[in-house]
């Protein structure tokens, strides 16, 4: 069990804030999912977290402890692009984690590299995209890790292995270990992960549970007989994150309380007001939209 | 446990309400009888691929609603009375799918009388004339 504590993390790269005042809370024996846009700063949060990058401010504590590097030992990592040599067999990998991780099973990477189809005397050099990440994938959960952190961990895998890797990571969190993983493959975090943190521009924009943010986000709309009507105040309310208004039709993205806010929209005229469900999908992609001049639209009390 | 156990994650439901919708229609069809041992949270969480802790929150609900009970280092099973409350199951979940016709039926602005007939022509549909 181990819990990850961020705390107003920045890392600036020159005139770029890569992660701009980053707090999160990363419960242990669960697996984690952050998403975020390309260049949101989800891999150089990564890097933060394995001290392969120095904050530039904030702080990182493991179970309430600073990263030493014995907790290096219980981290495995498999970073986006393959750090693997391509002059190497995978067999020479196995041996060479062997030797630098004291509780690395190469008896458990062969068993997934079997899962994953691929002969250890091979050379990194004629290994597909896909492979590599498959091999990375096999050296990372034959090291007995208390913490995974896989940056992209199914990219340009099948199928078939995309779901190999995600039993491996639930597999992980049956025994008690944490997951974090990102991914652009938004099904994947929606099956696999418990929690989210959605990261858009270096900045924190969404966390919380799949299903809670799924149980209290929803679409409310409803469709008013006339163009002018009384809905005053709607976009005040603190359960309205969002309103769209396309003449008679109001398009409210809401984060609780939905039943009472179609209540509000049928008290105050709205014929065929249905509440709709969001998936992950639609949930990320409300979080890291720029507001639209629909957006700000104030519907004012008018009197016909 | 019955195979048909299935989550589709890209519902706007949560996984963890729709482990709970299928148990109690299991439940209410007999393909779960009285007193039968559910998977471990574990073997249900990598049957379906899911989060362990989205499984166990099912299962906690589960029990707080008196559908199945945990006995300690046993495991789940369908409650003794399970069996004899699966009316009450089949009524609740028949009873939630009447609710969302009846708002939706409201919500385009039909009347009570429209609403009474297009029922007793579905009630006929399915049920037979009396």
């Amino acid at each position: 069990m181990s819990t990850i504590t961020i705390t107003n993390l920045r890392k600036i790269y020159g005139p770029i804030a890569a992660v701009d005042d980053f707090t999160l809370e990363i419960p242990g024996a669960s697996v984690f999912g952050l998403l975020g846009p390309n260049g949101a700063g989800k891999t150089t949060t990564f890097k933060c977290l394995l001290g392969l990058a120095r904050p530039t401010s904030g702080a990182i504590l493991y179970d309430g402890q600073p990263l030493v590097p014995g907790t290096l030992e219980r981290i495995a990592y498999v970073p986006e692009r393959s750090v693997l040599y391509d002059w190497m067999t995978v067999a020479e990998h196995i041996e060479m984690n062997r030797r630098a991780y004291t509780r690395f099973s190469p008896a458990r990477a062969l068993e997934l590299l079997t899962t994953f189809r691929i002969d250890p005397r091979r050379r990194v050099r004629v290994l597909s995209k896909g492979m590599k990440t498959a091999v990375m994938i096999a050296i990372a959960f034959a090291r007995n890790a208390d913490i995974l952190i896989l940056d992209e961990p199914t990219s340009g895998l099948d199928p078939v292995n995309q779901r190999h890797v995600l039993s491996l990571m639930i597999n992980e969190a049956a025994k008690g270990n944490s997951v974090i993983f990102s991914s652009h493959q938004i099904g994947q975090v929606e099956r696999a992960a418990e929690q989210i943190a959605v990261m858009d521009s270096g900045r924190l924009v969404l966390q919380g549970l799949v299903d809670d943010l799924k149980g209290d986000r929803k679409i409310v709309e409803g469709v008013f007989p006339d163009v002018q009507f009384a809905l005053d105040g709607i976009s005040n309310d603190p359960h309205v994150a969002r309103v769209d208004r396309t003449e008679r039709i109001v398009r409210l993205l809401v984060t609780a309380d939905a039943d009472a806010i179609a209540a509000r929209l049928s008290a105050a005229g709205a014929m065929g007001v249905r509440t709709v469900d969001l998936n992950l999908e639609d949930i990320f992609l409300y979080a890291v939209s720029p507001a639209t001049a629909t957006t700000d639209i104030v519907i004012k009390e008018t009197s016909s | 446990m019955p195979a048909v156990l299935t989550v589709d994650p890209r519902s706007g439901v949560p996984i963890y309400l729709q482990i709970i919708e299928q148990i109690k229609r299991s439940i209410a069809l007999g393909v779960l009888q009285s007193g039968e041992q559910l998977p471990t949270v574990k073997q249900l969480a990598i049957d379906l691929t899911v989060n362990p802790n989205t499984v166990a929150r099912a299962y906690r609900e589960l029990e707080r609603e008196d559908v199945i009970e945990t006995a300690p280092g046993r495991g789940s099973f369908v409650r003794s009375n399970g069996v004899t409350e699966s009316p009450k199951v089949a009524a609740e979940i028949a009873g939630d799918a009447l609710d969302l016709a009846l708002r939706e039926a409201k919500s385009v602005g039909l009347e009570r009388g429209d609403v009474r007939r297009l029922f007793e022509d579905a009630l006929a549909r399915w049920f037979g004339q009396q």
